[in-house]
């Protein structure tokens, strides 16, 4: 390591290497990058943090479904890159996620040759039997099938509610906290989908600027230190809200929920001063 | 060409290991012969690495990059990110940012699998970064618990990853620890040190003298220690 490194250039290498920067503090890298000793070697510092990440790494296959979509566009890169001049010192985004597009042949000259040939009929016959296109399109409408509308949230702990014994049911019972004593509702997960969904009644709007709703998730029936995240959330009307369970690692069995307020955007580890609802499942009820 | 069947056999993240050339060369870190485990099955000499060829504009070697860097990305996205569509994202992004950046790729300062793992890291911090919520918000007792799972495929087949847990098991615990949470989980400082009931100065301090330790031990991008020679 070069002696002579400012430590503040240091610094700023490490902490990029290791939790990235802010926009200031990489314009404060790139300034100091230029007064910098030209033997310093700032992808060192990312490198040695690939190789950590390498070294902790637990391997796990790449879903199938994402291969296979990778695959399809792999096809085309190189394709797309070399059609586009400069490509590889473009932005990310100026390639998009599309089929790979075949070469210019004969088969294209033909193909285009055809397609006008089409619009030349197409128009001869809108010309002279726009009644009859007209009733071709209501005819092809009918035929069209319609997108199936998004299942609600109501709908989909519904159906999750509808699997029956496998799925975990709790009512909320009140926390620590005075202004959500009166809430009502119950929580339902399933271990096998790995999905659930919080239906509350009275529970108040909250100021996303002040303060956020966090679910807790427990395993432990003696409601172990560390309980699982499941998810931040708002709520933005009165009434009964619905709210899906954002669990961010695998759960099972669990025995306990519990909806804490803390800060904008939750917390890591709550310190569990204001617990607004707490529901723990009812052993008949797993 | 046996360099196929080779590679198969070294595994998935095998292939950074194989330093490209006119002959065959193989890394050298801190004075031990690291590359001398492919160095004794390989007797035929190799020609370009997949991003070499990327860079190049072997269309074919685009579907080899995803076939042999598909798991280390994915399982990189899936430990810093956790949430699966956000992973899903990220490793479409972070492949565009692969072959982007093949043409930068040198096997003089790193194996190409630590180079893909660092382009992936980068755009990993990035999303991270945007993210208003973090997204890493597993209990502290199941973080700490993992790092102990190192995978040894991984171990066997990259020389960096082993030398980088090396170099982690000679940082002190505290520092190990700060490396381990940021670097693997992607957590941030202020995080860290919520966590771990310390001051958010004392994590800081972990982290950059860690990696800077790290980087010292493992020579790696041309600092000292770090060479590659053709044999």
């Amino acid at each position: 390591m070069n002696t002579n490194m400012d430590e503040k250039l240091l610094n700023l290498l490490a902490d990029q290497a290791t939790v990235g920067l802010s926009e200031e503090e990489a314009r404060q890298l790139d300034e100091l990058l230029g007064s910098a000793d030209d033997g310093l070697d700032v992808q060192s510092f990312e490198l040695a943090a690939a190789a950590i990440a390498l070294a902790e790494m637990n391997f796990e296959p790449m879903p199938a479904s994402l291969e296979a979509k990778l695959a399809r566009s792999a096809e085309g890169y190189l394709a797309t890159a070399n059609s586009d001049d400069g490509i590889h010192d473009q932005p990310t985004q100026a390639f998009r996620w599309e089929e790979p597009k075949a070469s210019r042949s004969f088969f294209d000259w033909f193909g285009w040759a055809a397609a006008a040939m089409a619009c030349i009929a197409l128009a001869i016959t809108f010309f002279y039997s726009q009644n009859r296109i007209n009733e071709l399109s209501r005819k092809l409408e009918q035929l069209t099938p319609k997108p199936t509308q998004e299942e609600t949230l109501a709908q989909k702990r519904d159906r999750l509610k509808a699997a029956g014994a496998e799925i975990t049911r709790a009512e909320w019972t009140k926390g620590n906290v005075k202004e959500t004593e009166i809430v009502q509702g119950e929580v339902v997960w399933s271990d096998a989908k790995q999905e659930g969904y919080m239906t509350f009644r009275g529970l108040p709007v909250n100021d996303p600027n002040l303060q956020a709703y966090q679910l807790w998730i427990f395993e432990d029936a003696k409601l172990e230190e560390f309980p699982k995240d499941g998810g931040v959330f708002n709520v933005t009307a009165n009434g009964e809200v619905i709210v899906p369970i954002d669990a961010k690692l695998r759960t099972l069995d669990p025995k306990a929920f519990a909806v804490t307020i803390e800060k904008p955007g939750g917390v890591v580890r709550s310190d569990r001063s204001k617990i607004a609802l707490l529901a723990p499942v009812k052993p008949s009820t797993t | 060409m046996k360099v196929d069947a080779l590679l198969t056999d070294i595994g998935i993240l095998g292939i950074a290991d194989v330093v490209i050339g006119s002959s065959f060369t193989y890394r050298w870190i801190n004075g031990r012969n690291s590359g001398k485990l492919l160095g004794n099955n390989l007797n035929l000499v190799v020609n370009q690495s997949i991003l070499q060829r990327i860079a190049a504009g072997d269309q074919p070697a685009v579907q080899e990059c995803l076939k042999s860097y598909g798991g280390l990305v994915w399982s990189l996205a899936r430990r810093m990110l956790r949430n699966q569509d956000d992973a899903e994202d990220a490793v479409q992004e972070i492949f565009l940012d692969v072959w982007k950046n093949a043409g930068r790729f040198d096997p003089a300062q790193a194996s190409e699998t630590t180079f893909v793992a660092m382009i992936a890291r980068r755009r990993l911090i990035d999303k991270i970064r945007h993210t208003q919520r973090r997204i890493s918000a597993d209990s502290i007792d199941d973080v700490l618990a993992e790092p102990s799972t190192r995978d040894d495929k991984v171990m066997q087949t990259n020389v960096e990853a082993r030398e980088a847990a090396k170099a982690l098991d000679q940082l002190r615990p505290e520092q190990r620890q700060v490396l381990q949470l940021s670097i693997v989980h992607g957590l941030s400082h202020q995080e860290i040190a919520d966590s771990m009931g310390m001051p958010l100065g004392t994590v800081k301090t972990h982290a950059r003298r860690g990696i800077i330790q790290v980087r010292e031990i493992l020579g790696v991008g041309g600092s000292t220690g770090a060479k590659e020679v053709s044999v």
